[in-house]
């Protein structure tokens, strides 16, 4: 029997690159299939030719043995292929009916929207995946992990025979992960050919029995998951072997940061700690448990309803950024695209704006000494390609946060906060933000770094804190550190108890 | 999603040309062209004094352009310059007139386009209404202001003194075009080569990412405002000197041409990206044209269709070249 869906010897070229090199591999019906490689290896631009966003330079799609032409993604839908976007494509003011029959809505005489009959159709895709989630509620409403729910029941009622999902969990918390997992899993019983893409190593080994790894544009392998280990993997994605590294500790005893009973207006409620010259601090929780809430005020960007701060002994109290910033903290934010970069500007400029002061100490920019200093920090962080004067946004997220880091570098930054430093950043550069960060610990920064990693977490931290509902549940010194030992103060009693009466996705 | 980014990143050559002098270069061909095609078709166009009549017409324009520029680049819009002009216009006239001495005149005109623009950024950066509204709001509140105060006559009868002043003429230049031509230039040290310029461009770029790197935003949008309501004020002065009489309905639609001068030059109405270069020529491209088409006797009807189009095509070029956004 041929498989659901093949790709036979597709290439793909642009001006001066080639994107896509001869790549062949398929996918059986009622097959997960992992694709993986770092970004950049050519896994986006294969799905947007599965999606008839892109047409093959060379090679072909076929679909249950036949060669399909996906000119446009109307055709592609038609083909029985949906797509699930990393970046959900929804309206989140219109209902989930209406967004579930968005581009195509019933109608009644060609005119008329058929509310009440996409309302029923929507409610009877659901039924199957999240009977919870009201079609006529609007999508806004609705978790992210419900959302991609709400997509796949649009892949149902599509009839897609293929369902390619881009980086379906990057926001989603390891009990809203175990759910979609289910769905997934539920989709490929029904004979659907799934094509899962995640950074997420253990996610993929979780819900793929199967998976293809990319790099630069060509397949490296396609492997059988249950005879393969990570690490080989990763090497695969890489090219190389990453080393495995022990964490160093460089904390010292001089308290640098001091904050007691701070507490914001929702989700901070009286939270206290120390932070060490030298030490990294990682904080750990749930999504929701106010760990990024902590970060911002600590970063001054939102205002704390009663606490303290002191920095070397010294109270100090944040109205904006620029106190903080100016007391010597640094925030280095999740949502690089919407906090971090500004992207139609270089890497030089986005590197000097928390720092105009310095560099423009009679009113007017010192572009030479700007320059310097530029050059001096990309070089410490190891930005590439070296461009200083290359718009942000053309570089990678890797690269982006690289700039981001050297911004606070310039500004003299003494304690940085870290919200999810390695989100979206493939596993070359998660290594070398993790030197860099180790680094600056070493010469004496002092680091705070909130993640839903627990590797990463393990991997860094000199000390964990656990928050949970806007309190820190548990303190975890590296003797006591491990991924059990968090989950456990991280999840609140209730929630532990149904994760394991629930059913398990992961085989 | 990173694909793209990759691709590009893998032709150096582009970093060589900038962005934005590459724009400005299109731009200038542009004008370049126009100038050409009335050269071509009118008989004594190229003449020096047409040449400099050419950019005294374009000069108040130029001025309340490169206002709108910056609040522009800082992802604002001002609605409301051509009534700010207006109002500073006849405060400032009837203070003349009134044989108020000519400096504490001209200075209150000046502050009057401040303390407009003041209001304006306030309600945008501290109460955070949308400036296109805010500025909407304003526009008919000045111009009302200005019409009320002066009963909706016109203040006559300014001192010759003081319309020498604004008449005379530098290095066989009008004094209005010298004048613009130092704004200009001060506008684009500003852009280039000062923090608050740096801000300008991280605020309409990216607010949320700007404010968490320190950037003051509210002072930032608010003195694009201002910079904007004080240029207003000074087409106004050009303007009464030039014609000896303040009317308050003065400047009446001045804020679309700004705009287009701006939109021709490279500012993007989403923020964070314009140039005062490209905004002088948009400027000059505008007064050309309409100094040709008024030299080949051309109903002031198509003139106005001329002005829309160059602004779309202008868009046009833009979009193609750019390729996607």
């Amino acid at each position: 029997m041929s498989p659901r869906l093949q790709f036979a010897g597709i290439s793909k070229l642009f001006p001066a690159v080639r994107a896509l090199d001869d790549v062949s591999f398929s996918v059986g019906a009622g097959e997960i299939h992992g694709l993986l490689g770092e970004n950049g290896a050519g896994k986006s631009t294969l799905l947007r030719i599965l999606s008839g966003v892109y047409r093959p330079t060379v090679g072909s799609v076929l679909i249950d043995g036949q060669p399909v032409t996906l000119t446009n993604p109307v055709a592609a839908r038609a083909a029985g292929v949906a797509m699930i976007h990393q970046e959900l494509q929804q309206v989140p003011r219109l209902s989930v009916a209406q967004n579930m029959f968005l581009g195509h809505p019933l109608t009644r005489g060609g005119i008329f929207v058929a509310r009440g009959e996409q309302e029923r159709r929507a409610a009877e895709a659901l039924a199957a995946l999240d009977p919870s989630i009201d079609p006529a509620a609007p999508l806004g409403s609705l978790k992210v992990a419900q959302r991609q729910i709400v997509e796949i029941a649009r892949a149902l009622l599509d009839r897609a025979r293929i369902v390619a999902m881009d980086e379906p969990t990057s926001s989603l918390t390891p009990s809203e992960f175990e759910r979609l997992a289910e769905v997934i899993v539920g989709l490929a019983r029904d004979g659907v050919a799934v094509v899962y893409v995640s950074h997420k190593l253990d996610e993929v080994f979780g819900i793929c029995k199967r998976a293809t790894i990319m790099r630069d544009g060509a397949v490296v392998d396609s492997v059988d998951l249950a005879q393969v280990s990570e690490k080989s993997v990763v090497a695969m994605m890489v090219g190389r072997e990453l080393a495995q590294e022990q964490h160093r500790s460089h904390a010292t005893g001089d308290v640098r940061l001091s904050v007691r009973g701070l507490a914001s207006a929702t989700k901070v409620h009286g939270v206290s700690l120390n932070l060490n010259r030298g030490e990294v601090l990682g904080i750990a929780g749930l999504v929701g448990s106010g760990r990024t809430e902590l970060l911002r005020l600590l970063a001054g960007v939102d205002r704390a309803s009663s606490g303290t701060i002191e920095i070397d002994g010294k109270a100090v109290r944040f109205s904006s950024p620029r106190d903080a910033i100016a007391a010597g903290i640094g925030l280095v934010p999740e949502e690089r695209k919407r906090e971090g970069i500004v992207p139609l500007r270089s890497i030089t400029s986005n590197m000097a704006l928390a720092s105009m002061g310095v560099f423009a100490p009679r009113g007017v920019i010192d572009h030479r000494r700007l320059k310097r200093v530029a050059a001096e920090k990309m070089k410490r962080v190891n930005l590439r390609p070296f461009l200083l004067d290359r718009p942000i946004r053309l570089f990678s997220g890797g690269n982006q946060q690289k700039a981001i880091i050297g911004r606070w570098l310039a500004a003299g930054t003494r304690i940085l906060l870290f919200d999810e430093p390695t989100r979206g950043i493939d596993v070359g550069a998660k290594a070398e933000i993790y030197h860099l960060i180790e680094e600056l610990a070493a010469e004496g920064h002092s680091v705070v770094i909130v993640s839903s990693e627990l590797p990463e977490v393990i991997r860094l931290a000199d000390r964990v804190l656990v928050m949970r509902d806007g309190t820190i549940a548990a303190e975890l010194d590296r003797a006591s550190l491990s991924e059990q030992a968090i989950a456990a103060h991280a999840i609140p009693r209730t929630q532990m108890q149904a994760g394991k009466t629930g059913p398990q996705a992961r085989q | 999603m990173t694909d793209i980014s990759e691709n590009t990143a893998t032709r150096p050559k582009a970093d060589f040309l900038h962005r934005f002098s590459m724009r400005d270069a299109g731009t200038l061909i542009g004008l370049i062209v126009i100038l050409a095609v009335f050269g071509a078709l009118v008989p004594g166009f190229f003449a020096e004094r047409n040449l400099i009549n050419i950019l005294q017409q374009s000069s108040i324009n130029a001025c309340l352009a490169l206002g709108m520029t910056l609040v522009i680049i800082s992802g604002g819009i001002d609605l409301s310059v051509g009534p700010t002009a207006a109002l500073s216009a006849v405060i400032s006239a009837s203070m003349l007139v009134a044989g108020v001495p000519f400096p504490l005149a001209i200075a209150s005109g000046f502050a009057i386009g401040l303390a407009c623009g003041l209001l304006n950024g306030v309600l945008v950066a501290h109460v955070g209404l949308q400036p296109f509204i805010v500025t909407l709001g304003t526009l008919s509140t000045y111009r009302a202001l200005a019409l009320i105060y002066t009963g909706g006559n016109p203040v006559l009868g300014l001192p010759a003194g003081f319309r020498s002043i604004f008449n005379g003429s530098l290095f066989g230049l009008p004094l209005a075009v010298v004048i613009v031509a130092v704004v200009a230039l001060v506008a684009w040290i500003i852009l280039k080569k000062t923090p608050f310029g740096e801000y300008l461009l991280a605020v309409g770029g990216n607010e949320e990412a700007a404010y968490i790197a320190g950037v003051p935003i509210a002072r930032t949008k608010i003195a694009a405002y201002m910079i904007s309501g004080l240029l207003a004020a000074l087409a106004a002065q050009i303007l009464i000197g030039r014609l000896g009489a303040a009317e308050p309905i003065l400047g009446n639609l001045w804020e679309l041409d700004a705009i287009a001068a701006a939109a021709i030059g490279g500012a993007s109405l989403m923020g964070g990206k314009g140039s005062v270069v490209g905004t002088i020529l948009g400027a000059v491209i505008l007064g050309a044209m309409r100094n040709g088409l008024t030299l080949m006797n051309v109903q002031s009807f198509y003139q106005l269709l001329a002005t829309g189009l160059i602004i779309l095509a202008a868009m046009l070029i833009d979009r193609v070249t750019r390729g996607r956004g």
